[in-house]
């Protein structure tokens, strides 16, 4: 059992990332708080958030994990640039 | 406790079958199994609460019960997961609630003949869990996969995202034990329903039992194919700035003659507009990102990693621009799991943030009507957006559909937000009318009322007799004659008419 406080637990002031889109943690997007005024966002503390990125990578990683021994990546296709993307992230060969 | 609403003589005989433990009537366990994930009259929800929910764990006590529902005349509904998009576990008239999530045992593993045999209340995530030590895989990966059963994949003829390369829920179960509505117990497959695949043997019943929603029979035990445990698995997701170049290059991949493609799919321009609004992965895509195919490949390291190349080859000669590994990798291995999204739309009037449920009308169409049903869906969502102000279109996807076989026809999808605490009966009316208009569309251009969902759902289900035809009496029959008192999952499918 563990307590908290959530004003101790404040996000980061918001940046705008789009007309509609704002962003408080790091690739955390977020709808603008104008747009829910209908149905308010919850209060949730930073811990809290944190919790639910990580929980959503190693979502991925184990879905992953759990179809295929390993994912073969675009980058280790030993294809010209141009089939990759101008700017797409492409893991490196390992 | 509320006192049952069933009578006393019913319930005592329920639990002189099964238990105390397995026969419920408290308020949660009947209504939390109304409804499903599809589209619901919340405000009739009374309608269709069952009367007794009952959770036998063996054959023999499934059949004890739908004897007792024969003798009484009782409707009773078979229920798995409750994860379906059509309205199949959703009781129409009350009565017994058959919960199939105690029969959930692997009985066998047999790495001789490749298969395993299971009870229907077995998850399929679980299941591969259980087999990935020993080097092999169920490969029947719907959107629900962490949380569906194999009995609800069978009575609902299940589509997986990966069937372009293992096939769909009917090619993966080799045979299975049915509980018919008499009480009557078969076994239907190749033969006399054991591990073989292929038999010649009189007629083939097998497939009578896939996509019936609980009307036919309720599995009890299945035989599934094993396949080797992939080795590797690629995902490639390419961007386009128009529909056309998107479609064709969705034709072009398709058609590859990969034998380790899994599928290919096209999202359209409403889609992106929507996941460019509410996906991280898309919100900062450039503008000139309109359409997008994903595409997946399983097999052994052997054969994915030319394979791959030659994706990326013919995404990149199509017109197609990759989008990235993160987009790639994180997005496909989200598609596993679609059940887990939290679900909100906008209203057009205000652009206000409400609560949606997630409500997919699905067709099977051929790849050459795909553009033109795509303008004509979206032209019905938008009628309706407007004149209800409680709907969002959440954008069409085109799927390769055919198992083993991608190239020539697809599950196509319009994904449309609901805000159902607004649902009355004008709305919920409004609501059916689009749906049947939607699948009227699709009927128009050759093809079916659904891939993969089925077409019980209030709306859709009126163009059934449409759709099949003379085969629709023919079922007919079929149903009076293993139903004759009309006892299971009544009212679906229009087969009340069988008894008129």
């Amino acid at each position: 059992m563990f307590g908290f406080r959530l004003a101790a637990q404040r996000p980061p002031a918001a940046r705008r990332i789009k007309d509609d889109v704002i962003m408080r943690f790091d690739h955390v997007y977020e709808v603008d708080p104008d747009l829910m005024q209908t149905y308010p966002q919850q209060d949730i503390p930073a811990w809290d958030t944190a919790r639910i990125v990580d929980s959503r990578w190693d979502h991925l990683a184990w879905m992953h994990q759990h179809f295929a021994d390993r994912v073969v990546s675009a980058g280790e296709l030993g294809l010209p640039p141009d089939y990759l993307g101008d700017d797409a992230g492409v893991t490196p060969p390992t | 406790m509320s006192a049952p609403p069933i009578s006393d003589a019913l319930y005592d005989e329920l639990v002189g079958i099964l238990g105390a433990d397995n026969v419920l009537v408290d308020k949660p366990a009947r209504y939390n199994r109304t409804r499903v994930p599809a589209p619901f009259p919340v405000h009739r929800w009374d309608d269709h609460v069952p009367d007794v929910v009952v959770l036998p764990t063996t054959t023999d006590e499934v059949v004890e019960v739908v004897k007792l529902a024969n003798r009484t005349r009782t409707p009773i509904v078979p229920r798995a997961a409750g994860t379906g998009l059509a309205d199949g576990a959703v009781p129409l008239r009350h009565g017994i609630l058959l919960d199939v999530k105690r029969m959930n045992r692997i009985r066998d593993i047999d790495m001789t003949d490749r298969t395993v045999t299971v009870q229907p209340g077995v998850n399929m995530l679980k299941l591969n869990e259980v087999l990935q030590p020993y080097g092999v895989f169920y490969p029947d990966n719907p959107a629900s996969y962490p949380c569906s059963m194999v009995g609800g994949r069978i009575g609902t003829s299940g589509w997986s995202l990966i069937g372009a390369r293992y096939g769909h829920t009917k090619d993966l179960v080799i045979s299975l034990e049915v509980v018919l509505p008499t009480g009557k117990v078969i076994r239907v497959g190749g033969g006399a329903g054991g591990k073989v695949r292929k038999s010649s043997t009189a007629l083939t019943l097998k497939e009578l039992f896939f996509g019936h929603q609980g009307t036919l029979g309720i599995a009890t035990e299945a035989v599934l194919e094993l396949v080797p445990r992939p080795e590797a698995e690629f995902a490639a997701f390419f961007s386009y700035s128009d529909y056309d170049t998107a479609y064709r290059s969705c034709g072009a991949l398709s058609k590859s003659g990969l034998a380790t493609l899994a599928g290919v799919v096209l999202f359209d321009e409403w889609k992106l507009d929507y996941l460019r609004r509410d996906d991280e992965a898309y919100i900062e895509q450039p503008s000139d990102v309109r359409c997008v195919n994903a595409v997946a490949l399983y097999g052994t390291d052997a054969e994915v990693v030319p394979a791959a190349r030659r994706v990326m080859e013919i995404g990149h000669d199509t017109g197609g621009r990759y989008l990235g590994d993160e987009v790639s990798q994180g997005d496909w291995a989200a598609r596993h799991d679609r059940y887990a999204i939290p679900l909100h739309g906008r209203l057009r009037s205000s652009g206000q943030v409400v609560p949606m449920s997630w409500h997919c009308e699905d067709a099977a169409l051929n790849y050459s009507v795909l553009p033109q049903v795509r303008e004509e869906w979206h032209a019905i969502a938008d009628r309706y957006i407007e004149g209800y102000g409680i709907f969002d279109d959440w954008g069409m996807f085109a799927y390769t559909n055919g198992s083993h076989a991608p190239w020539g026809d697809y599950l196509v999808e319009i994904d449309i937000g609901i805000w159902e605490q607004k649902l009355d009966d004008e709305n919920w009316a409004a609501w059916t009318r689009c749906k049947t208009e939607i699948a009227a569309v699709a009927l128009k251009h050759g093809g079916s009322i659904t891939a993969c969902h089925g077409a019980t759902r209030a709306g859709e289900v009126d163009l059934v007799p449409s759709e099949l035809g003379g085969a629709f009496d023919v079922m007919k029959d079929i149903k009076r004659l293993l139903d004759p008192n009309n006892v299971m999952n009544p009212g679906k499918y229009l087969f009340d008419q069988a008894y008129e």
